[in-house]
């Protein structure tokens, strides 16, 4: 017994690794049309949220106050 | 001033609780605290009512685009909010009063009263889709309300209390609250904290013995310990994870189509006490089957439009899950109600092979795909498919040097070509013909009496819905009815297309597969193939198919199958074992129409989604989700009982019916037949 939507907000049966391995089978052999595909920008984030997102939420959510200097360091950095 | 802030619900309700044992009055913010939304930001349900709009102004033939409607709209909004400003503390507006504006100046005099109340139901009925409560504030709320507290409901929204009313009621816990206030009734909102004195002095309260929980750090933190209230936070981080990922398979959606179908599955997912523990059955049906079934009738719903058709037949029995499907998704897609009628129609191949011989008699091409299934071998199973007598036909038999029992397929021992070539001769015949159709007449005129009584003669234009394959039963059913003047032009709508025999497309009768269609290369599409009968099991309806129409005195009657000989009592305990899988596909149903409608999105965005759902969950299965899903009793009356040569079907083991061993520990096999899946559709 499980739940549609898993702790991590993925879907149960439709894990983000299996879209993983399914892409990555998809780069070398035609698997039909998938319009441009999920692209590695878009896997890479959605991985990391899924799977590291809650820690890093948490992170925010309770000193979220205290690093805003972290976010002036990304704008520059972005710059 | 230091705010008490929790970041997990539990949390917050075991210091609430503390709190409140010495408080009068619990006061709770609605939104992202009672109630979240599936969706990361709360103005995309007025995309959907733009377009609903726009629906309603097409109807009284004006020409209106919903993004203009949108942007009258936030224009009217921006107008009331600048007008309160200059009155009150907050910019507050309030939903009738705005909508009210927007509609008469979008439909001049053809505004009504009536309008108004149908954009301002499908608003909340949107609104209503995607909000989830929390069941464990809710609980709280019930063991408060039983401690005899006052409890109350408080919100800066634009919609009046009226309505926010409805979406509490909606979330089941109106009746353990003794008012909702919303700031868009008396434009004092949280926002400011007058919200806070207004209601204390209104209901009689005393702001020390009142306790807030919220979420929002200064209308229901700051404000409220401003206004000498004890104010709760909730900030809880998986919530916002949870909206994170919405928003980026939202955004992602704009520039990579891929995404469009993942972030509608997002948006369908259950949340809270929506989500609870289901077997892996249900699983499938909410998150594989039911997405793929959301979108096919979304298309049919597009093509009707298109085609003009004035009514839907959903055939049995499969049509029994798209109907259903149908009836839980299209009130978001189309509150409007510019729908076709829609009817479930009791038919099977096996009821209309007969009916359809009765005015053409048997033609090669319906013999020809009697001689598919590999169980038929004789004269004897095209008698029994096409309700025929074979000691009738003796004669003719004889006559042409072959008897009932000749084998006629290629695929059994002792067949011989020259027999099939008697046989396709001897169709030829009048009096074979004349005996067919005497013997099918009855059938033909019962089955004609049923139609009658369904509607099919009444519309110029229907759509004919089933899963596929060949689109037999439509060319049965067309060929049954053909040579009627009021024989209405027949738009065949099938799951999957396989095409294995040509079908006799024409401009009265043609048919289209939907998420496969062999005419075109579609190669995610074509995995189908893989497991066609899982389908086909999964949609059936739970009671036995159609034997045939029987003439009665004073009309017809329909003949089911029985379910006690072995072969219905097997069929009886798929049924039983395939009740989750349908549960999740019908659960499904609403949350689709409601994330779709949100979404604005149609078939061909979410195409490419789908194709990957096809080929992860078919080509590349699971051995446990084979294990699951695979069907294990299927019947096809059609298929008869004889067996095939031994070497037949040698070597052609599908995916789906190798062994869990095999499933298991060989790790190329699911490769290893992709390629030649592949193979196969380059070929044909």
């Amino acid at each position: 017994m499980k739940t549609v939507l898993n702790k991590r907000f993925e879907l149960t049966g439709n894990e983000f690794f299996r879209l993983l391995g399914v892409s990555l089978f998809g780069k070398f052999v035609p698997i039909g049309n998938l319009w441009g595909g999920p692209g590695l920008r878009c896997l890479a984030v959605l991985t990391l949220l899924h799977y590291v997102g809650f820690p890093g939420y948490w992170i925010k959510a309770k000193y979220g106050h205290r690093l805003q200097f972290i976010k002036g360091i990304i704008n520059k950095t972005r710059r | 001033m230091s705010l008490d802030t929790y970041y997990s619900l539990e949390t917050l309700v075991s210091a609430g609780k503390m709190k409140s044992a010495a408080t009068e009055v619990i006061s709770f913010d609605l939104f992202d605290t009672l109630l979240v939304r599936r969706i990361h930001d709360p103005d995309l349900v007025k995309l959907p009512v733009a377009r609903y709009i726009e629906q309603l102004a097409a109807n009284k033939g004006l020409r209106v685009n919903w993004h203009t409607v949108q942007r009258l709209r936030d224009t009217i909004e921006r107008r009331q909010r600048a007008a309160t400003g200059e009155k009150f503390a907050d910019h507050e507006a309030c939903y009738p009063l705005f909508m009210e504006e927007l509609l008469k100046e979008l439909f001049a005099e053809r505004y009504n009263a009536e309008l108004l109340a149908s954009v301002t139901s499908y608003e909340l009925a949107m609104e209503n889709s995607m909000l989830v409560p929390r069941t464990v504030l809710i609980d709280w709320i019930k063991e408060l309300s039983l401690a005899g507290k006052r409890i109350f409901v408080i919100s800066d929204m634009y919609l009046p209390a009226k309505s926010l009313k409805e979406l509490v009621q909606f979330a089941g816990f109106l009746e353990y609250v003794e008012d909702v206030i919303s700031s868009a009734d008396t434009f004092l909102a949280k926002a400011s904290g007058k919200a806070y004195p207004m209601i204390a002095e209104k209901y009689g309260i005393s702001t020390n013995s009142w306790l807030h929980v919220g979420d929002n750090l200064f209308s229901d933190g700051l404000r409220a310990e401003e206004a000498g209230l004890q104010a709760l936070l909730i900030h809880d981080p998986k919530e916002d994870q949870r909206k994170s990922l919405v928003k980026r398979f939202c955004n992602y959606s704009d520039g990579k189509p891929f995404w469009r179908g993942r972030a509608l599955q997002q948006l369908m997912a259950p949340l809270e006490s929506e989500n609870s523990p289901q077997s892996a059955l249900y699983s499938e049906g909410y998150n594989f089957l039911g997405p793929l079934i959301g979108v096919f009738v979304q298309q049919i719903a597009k093509r009707c439009a298109k085609n003009k058709i004035t009514k839907i037949f959903f055939l049995s029995r499969e049509g029994w899950t798209f109907k259903k499907y149908w009836e839980g998704a299209m009130p978001y897609l189309y509150p409007d109600g510019n729908l076709p009628e829609i009817e479930y129609l009791y038919v099977s191949r096996m009821a209309l092979a007969g009916a359809a011989c009765a005015h053409q008699g048997l033609t090669k091409t319906n013999a020809d795909i009697a001689f598919l299934p590999p169980g038929n071998r004789d004269f004897r199973d095209v008698c029994r498919i096409f309700s025929l007598d074979a000691n009738t036909f003796s004669e003719q038999l004889s006559e042409h040097d072959i008897d009932a029992d000749t084998c006629l397929s290629p695929i059994h021992d002792g067949y011989l070509p020259e027999n099939r070539m008697k046989f396709e001769a001897m169709l030829e015949y009048d009096s074979f013909q004349q005996e067919v159709k005497a013997q099918t007449n009855d059938m033909n005129r019962a089955m004609q009496l049923y139609l009658e009584e369904a509607g099919m003669f009444d519309h110029e234009n229907v759509a004919i819905v089933d899963i596929g394959w060949l689109g037999t039963i439509q060319r049965f059913l067309f060929e049954a009815i053909a040579h009627r003047d009021d024989c209405p032009h027949c738009f065949g709508y099938l799951f999957g297309a396989t095409r294995g025999i040509p079908y006799p497309n024409s401009e009265k009768n043609h048919v289209e597969g939907i998420i496969y269609d062999r005419a075109f290369f579609d190669l995610a599409g074509s995995t189908l193939l893989y497991a066609q009968d899982i389908f086909e099991e999964a949609c059936r309806a739970p009671y036995p198919t159609l034997n045939g129409y029987r003439l009665v005195e004073g009309g017809y009657e329909l003949e089911f199958r029985t379910t006690e000989d072995t072969i219905g009592k097997a069929e009886c305990e798929q049924d039983r074992c395939f009740e989750p899988l349908q549960r999740g596909i019908l659960d499904s149903a609403p949350r689709f129409g409601a994330a779709s409608a949100l979404l604005g999105y149609s078939f061909g965005d979410y195409k490419a989604w789908m194709n990957y759902l096809l080929v992860s969950k078919l080509a590349f299965p699971r051995a446990k989700e084979v294990k699951s899903i695979r069907n294990q009793h299927h019947l096809d009356d059609f298929h008869g009982q004889k067996k095939p040569k031994a070497d037949f079907k040698k070597n052609m083991i599908a995916l789906w019916d190798h062994s869990q061993l095999q499933l298991r520990f060989n790790p190329f096999l699911r490769a290893r037949k992709f390629f030649g899946h592949l193979r196969n559709r380059i070929n044909e």
